[in-house]
């Protein structure tokens, strides 16, 4: 016993002397990869190329008739009138139509791919109401048949998301569809991650049904506020690591959480929140939620009430990302109007968006969209195509955080383009053909350009 | 006493005649200035007459002369397009008001059989009915959502005026749904149906050399034998659910063994066997917008497969198949189908007469005699710039407002008081 004192005392005074000495050296920085993941994406050969006598929509709201666009080492370098290109390869575009290529905000495509399977349902990790630390890139079965047929109705880049069963279900990541062996392959490089979180209906009923929190919308409301006080605190610690390490100590870092980490990637405005959220009420609470933690509450994904709140979705800077009919399938998606993306778009500084949720309508994007323009212009609205364009392309990328890469048809940006043989806005309309970065990767007349699953090849 | 029943009469035949449209009698009227789809074999008519009388259609013309007719009231479609009303099929319309609500929803039962008639919840009132009319969609073919049984129940057809006697056939048809099945083996309901007709034709058979089946030797209500009997006696349509190639042509053989009038529904695969199809002369409902490989029955998905279908012979149906709140967007699906090959006419009959044969439903062309379920559109009725300018059902003019339309306009008129008091 007296023995063991003299080397408690030595160890506490050797504590006591850690904590002040400056000049002690320090252990190796601990830093978190927040990339360990990386895009391999490499974008297909491509060739200098002249469209030349479109119909144009830029997605900046433009519609140009007669129009050119020259695309050169995979970026856009003119959009106009009578241009000319040495060397390049011409295709002629009379009588058709020209837009950015179509950007999907709300996709599960490779994490509930094609065919149905049990063994195939890899996007909902509903084993518990936070399941921040999942990521949907890590479900994705490149192969899912979903992202050709996507690819033939326009779509260059999405989103892929977990479900909404969880109250922070997990990461999305934003890929380019272009076929790959691997995820990473069609990772959008470079592009912010997104955080899918869901209001309302589905994470209390299922963790309801299990008498387990949360049972009730405000127990919905705890969760969301319970995870980001966990993670405030992380933040803490980690930035006191930081301070602390750079002040010279030789700090010992936080224990490293990944639930949290996803979580103190939203405080620090990295990673972009996607909010599966149908009511106006619910959606108010979640922009205050990200006031009362200091993140910004993102896109409301589904929005079927955007309409009643299009004022405060704009003044905060809130995108929504709607279908144009969906409804009746949950009491919070009773309230549907036909215009409501209309009517969130008519309001100054708004961000609309249609996105599909689904394997069949994210074929059909432009058509979706036509839906709204035609329902709303028979009702007091006087939308063109011009202007509705952006709601699947420029306000989409916003969305997602890549509208300086992609999403208009503006010089210096990704060449993502679709060729349409009439209005894309006609039932009729077909993608002709699509570039991703200047290359072609879809020709509806040439085999060559039609890209078929390994899943799909051989069966008879 | 005579005078007395007399007016009695005549104020009965009035309240029959009393719409609930909101339209007090139906009057005569004559469309004018149309380009009409008929639907049959005159085809497009342009700049044509249809008149209606009485709720029927009594002539459609390309005729000059108005006075002939007779009519209470012209009405000038401006060089508009008319066609017959659409005829929806083989979905849950109006059994279900909230799909997650499940106390909101009739159209399953776990202990649905051969002898469930859903018809008896049908509710004219649910939201979802007058939004479908803005589909134009004027009539339509409900069936069962079903149960643990391969016989889902029967089908039943309505017309879309939202009124208490909106149901108009009960008991159509026996919806069966075979194919993947996710514990156990697709055989057993292949061998369930054989063995199920098998009986019920031994039985017939017996009856008919006059010897009676003891009761104890059938354990089958009576309810569900005469169904059985009325399949195999071909009065009743027998509509088959199934996706894979193989499954469908083993009904085709069960068909012919028993004589039954079968139709698909689903038919993923059919454009495999599509000539044994179009030769057995089996009507074929799919839904055009289907090109997923969704599972293994359906490889061979794809947006062309209704023109092909066509092409070969068959008897075409577009349907939102099992759809409960957007059976009003039919018409795009055959726009797709368009899109994707198939023959415009073929897609106007595919939501129109072709429905109307197979369901014995006494609408979908525009022609004399036929019922006047009728639809004025602006333009190419499965365009989206085009919308419903009027529609007649049964001769009587309908609303295409829904709650949908009081939401967007509560919410799009100014007003300094909270939307609550926008009414």
């Amino acid at each position: 016993m007296t023995k063991m004192m003299p080397s408690l005392v030595m160890i506490a005074v050797t504590a006591a002397l850690m904590g002040c000495n400056q000049s002690e050296a320090q252990d190796p920085k601990v830093t978190i990869n927040k990339n360990p993941y990386p895009s391999t994406y490499q974008a297909l050969p491509g060739k200098k190329t002249i469209i030349k006598n479109a119909t144009v929509l830029t997605g900046t709201g433009e519609k140009i008739e007669n129009a050119d666009l020259i695309i050169i080492d995979g970026k856009i370098s003119a959009v106009g009138q009578n241009l000319v290109a040495d060397d390049a390869t011409v295709v002629d575009a009379k009588g058709k139509w020209v837009t950015p290529g179509i950007i999907d905000v709300h996709s599960h495509l490779g994490v509930y791919p094609s065919p149905n399977a049990e063994s195939h349902n890899d996007g909902n990790e509903m084993t518990n109401p936070v399941t921040a630390e999942v990521w949907a890139e890590h479900s994705v079965w490149p192969q899912d048949p979903g992202f050709n047929r996507a690819r033939e109705g326009g779509v260059t880049t999405m989103q892929i998301l977990p479900g909404s069963a969880n109250l922070i279900g997990g990461r999305g990541v934003t890929l380019k569809n272009v076929p790959s062996e691997s995820m990473q392959g069609m990772k959008f490089p470079d592009a912010p991650y997104g955080l899918k979180m869901a209001c309302g209906e589905n994470p209390k009923s299922l963790y309801g049904s299990r008498n387990e929190p949360p049972m009730t919308r405000m127990g919905n409301m705890a969760g969301y506020r319970q995870a980001f006080i966990e993670a405030t605190e992380y933040k803490r610690a980690w930035d006191k690591y930081e301070a602390d390490y750079a002040a010279g100590k030789n700090a010992v870092a936080p224990k490293r959480d990944l639930t949290l980490d996803t979580l103190q990637g939203v405080l620090e405005g990295e990673i972009l929140i996607h909010n599966h959220c149908y009511k106006a009420e619910e959606m108010v609470m979640m922009i205050d939620l990200g006031k009362e933690f200091n993140y910004h509450s993102g896109t409301f994904h589904h929005a079927i009430e955007a309409y009643k709140i299009a004022d405060t979705l704009a003044e905060n800077g809130n995108c929504a990302a709607m279908w144009p009919d969906w409804w009746g399938f949950k009491l919070e998606a009773y309230d549907m109007v036909l215009e409501n993306v209309a009517i969130v778009d008519a309001v100054k500084n708004s961000c609309a968006v249609v996105h599909s949720d689904s394997p069949v309508t994210i074929q059909r994007l432009n058509q979706e969209s036509a839906k709204i323009m035609h329902n709303a212009n028979a009702n007091g609205f006087n939308y063109t195509e011009e202007q509705v364009i952006s709601w699947i392309t420029t306000n989409a990328a916003k969305s997602l955080g890549i509208a300086d890469k992609t999403g208009s048809l503006e010089v210096g940006k990704n060449a993502d383009v679709v060729i349409w043989n009439v209005n894309p806005f006609s039932v009729y309309a077909k993608a002709e053909q699509v570039f991703i970065d200047g290359a072609k990767v879809f020709d509806d007349k040439d085999a060559r350009y039609q890209a078929q699953s390994d899943f799909l090849l051989g069966q008879e | 006493m005579k005078k007395m029943t007399k007016t009695l009469l005549a104020l009965s035949m009035a309240s029959a005649m009393l719409g609930t449209s909101g339209l007090a009698l139906a009057e005569s009227f004559a469309i004018t200035n149309a380009t009409v789809h008929t639907a049959t074999e005159q085809g497009v008519l342009e700049n044509a007459v249809v008149v209606v009388k009485d709720g029927i259609i009594t002539a459609v013309n390309t005729a000059n002369s108005l006075a002939a007719y007779e009519v209470d009231k012209v009405i000038d479609a401006k060089g508009g397009v008319v066609t017959p009303g659409f005829i929806g099929s083989m979905n849950i319309l109006g059994l279900v008001e909230i799909s997650a609500v499940t106390e909101s929803g009739d159209a399953q039962d776990k202990k649905a059989d051969i002898t469930f008639d859903p018809s008896y919840a049908y509710n004219p009132k649910a939201s979802s009915i007058a939004f479908t009319r803005k589909g134009g969609i004027t009539r339509n073919v409900v069936t069962s959502g079903g149960g643990e049984d391969i016989f889902a129940g029967q089908t039943f057809v309505i017309d879309l005026t939202g009124g208490w006697d909106s149901v108009k056939q009960t008991n159509t048809a026996v919806f069966v749904e075979l194919g993947a099945n996710h514990e156990g083996s697709r055989a057993t309901y292949l061998q369930q149906l054989v063995t199920q007709l098998e009986k019920a034709q031994k039985s017939l058979e017996k009856a008919a050399k006059g010897k009676k089946s003891k009761d104890n030797e059938d354990a089958e209500p009576e309810a569900a034998d005469e169904i059985i009997n009325q399949l195999l006696a071909g009065e009743k349509p027998l509509i088959v659910a199934a996706d894979r190639a193989s499954d469908m042509l083993a009904v085709l053989k069960i068909k012919q063994r028993f004589k039954l009038n079968v139709i698909f529904v689903g038919a993923a695969d059919a454009v495999l066997i599509a000539d044994e199809i179009a030769k057995a002369n089996v009507p074929v409902i799919i839904d055009a917008m289907r090109n997923l490989p969704e599972s293994f029955d359906s490889l061979h998905n794809d947006l062309s497969n209704a023109g092909k279908l066509n092409a070969a012979g068959v008897k075409v149906i577009l349907s939102n198949i099992g759809d409960s709140h957007n059976v009003y967007s039919l018409r795009y699906s055959a726009g797709n189908a368009v899109a994707n090959g198939m023959d415009y006419n073929a897609a106007l009959a595919s939501m129109t007469a072709n429905v109307a044969d197979v369901f014995n439903i006494d609408s979908g062309r525009i022609a004399e005699g036929k019922v006047a379920d009728i639809v004025i559109w602006n333009g190419d009725p499965f365009e989206y710039s085009s919308h419903v300018v009027k529609m007649y059902i049964d001769g009587k003019e309908q609303s295409t407002q829904s709650r949908q339309d009081k939401l967007r306009e509560r919410y799009t008129t100014p007003s300094d008081l909270p939307r609550a008091y926008t009414k």
